[in-house]
């Protein structure tokens, strides 16, 4: 029985090349963001009337690049690591954390000195922004769960909120573009919430499709 | 064959290490006659593994056991990382199938899941080139005889679990075995003494 089961495994082989599991995820990636572009254009730009250009303020707008983007890049960092059978990764979890307590201290200041005006949190747009970033990251979260079906996550619920990291920074990275917002604290607030949330899916989803 | 890697020194390379992450670096570039071999030598320590961690009555199960384990690192061998001890991943591979199986299945394992024994410290027989040549030579005596021996005298199951598992009673599995190892010493070992 095992004798067979060897047989035609070993005539199944076909070779794996050095690092096919990193390609395959950054394929899925690439694959995902392109249907985020596409789709947060459609969505954002045509359908809701807000132009591409961002925040008002250069210096926020490059803000929210680089918080955003760092998430989908720490989440880059775990994933690989991972998506293995022995694989231990915690750093990445831990530095997003601090990102966010970083981003959550500095917009409270802000708002202190400006004596708590609710403008400042609320925006225009706080009631949609984490949904619409949850929304722009989907493609990628989708993308990324199905690459990782073949592969053999130690935890899958870990590989799935690693998957949701990446989907939720990439998605708000791309929401960057079209926000108009321009304070720090709604920044710390509404897109952190919308980048947690995809991660929240990507971990449930996980726990569900990516047993092995 | 083996491409050296910058932490190699730093991977603790034991023998068995050695043997089985070149099997596998061959597999991964299409030898399939490594990965055969690579796949039998496999089998052997995890059969043993598995059977240790199941009860009496669910033996049956170390099988499919390694089956499933085989098949998962045929399907996911994507995710062996080259730089990085084959053993670990082995172990990790054989450890989630080993959890999986028993939850769903509902088995009380009789080692705690926590226990992280390395699959490698189970292949009780000096080297899996000996523990083939012990399956040659079993082959001499009846099946239920072998298998019993096999049971009680390699794998460490108590004569009372091996006669279980065969339906019959303590006594006359003692009887079985101790013909059989009889049979087997006038053949193999010029007569018994």
């Amino acid at each position: 029985m095992t004798d067979d089961l060897i047989n035609r495994l070993s005539a199944d082989l076909a070779p794996v090349p050095k690092r096919a599991l990193e390609r395959r995820l950054m394929l899925a990636l690439l694959i995902g963001f392109a249907a985020t572009i596409v789709g947060t254009f459609l969505i954002l730009d045509l359908m809701m009337d807000r132009p591409f250009g961002g925040a008002d303020t250069a210096l926020m707008f490059w803000t929210k690049f680089g918080y955003t983007l760092a998430f989908g890049l720490l989440g880059l960092a775990a994933a690989p690591v991972l998506v293995r059978p022995e694989g231990r990764s915690t750093w990445p979890l831990v530095v997003a954390s601090l990102l966010v307590l970083l981003a959550l201290g500095s917009g409270s200041m802000m708002w202190m000195e400006a004596d708590w005006p609710v403008s400042m949190l609320m925006g225009q747009t706080a009631m949609v922004c984490p949904w619409l970033i949850t929304l722009a990251g989907l493609p990628v979260l989708i993308a990324l769960l199905a690459a990782m079906r073949s592969l053999a996550p130690r935890s899958p619920t870990l590989a799935g909120f690693a998957a949701g990291l990446i989907a939720g920074g990439f998605g708000a990275w791309a929401y960057s573009f079209y926000c108009g917002e321009t304070g720090m604290l709604f920044m710390a607030v509404w897109y952190s919430l919308g980048i947690v949330m995809t991660a929240a899916l990507g971990a449930v989803l996980g726990r569900i499709l990516l047993r092995w | 064959m083996a491409a050296t890697t910058p932490n190699e020194d730093l991977m603790q390379v034991d023998e068995t290490e050695k043997r089985l992450r070149g099997l596998m670096l061959a597999t991964l570039d299409g030898d399939a006659t490594a990965y055969r071999m690579l796949l039998t030598d496999l089998s052997r320590y995890l059969r043993p593994w598995f059977a240790r961690r199941l009860s009496a009555a669910h033996a049956s199960h170390a099988e499919d056991l390694v089956q499933e384990t085989l098949l998962a690192i045929h399907t996911r061998r994507m995710t062996y990382d080259r730089t990085r001890p084959f053993t670990a991943w082995l172990h990790a591979v054989a450890h989630h199938k080993f959890v999986d199986h028993v939850r769903r299945h509902a088995i009380r394992p009789t080692v705690p899941l926590e226990d992280d024994a390395p699959v490698f410290a189970s292949d009780d027989s000096a080297s899996a080139a000996d523990r083939h040549d012990v399956e040659t030579v079993l082959k001499s005596v009846p099946e239920r005889t072998s298998d019993l021996i096999r049971q009680t005298r390699i794998e460490g199951a108590t004569v009372a679990e091996a006669a279980a598992r065969h339906g019959m009673t303590e006594t006359a599995a003692k009887v079985s075995i101790h013909r059989g190892l009889k049979t087997l010493m006038e053949k193999f070992a010029g007569g018994s003494r």
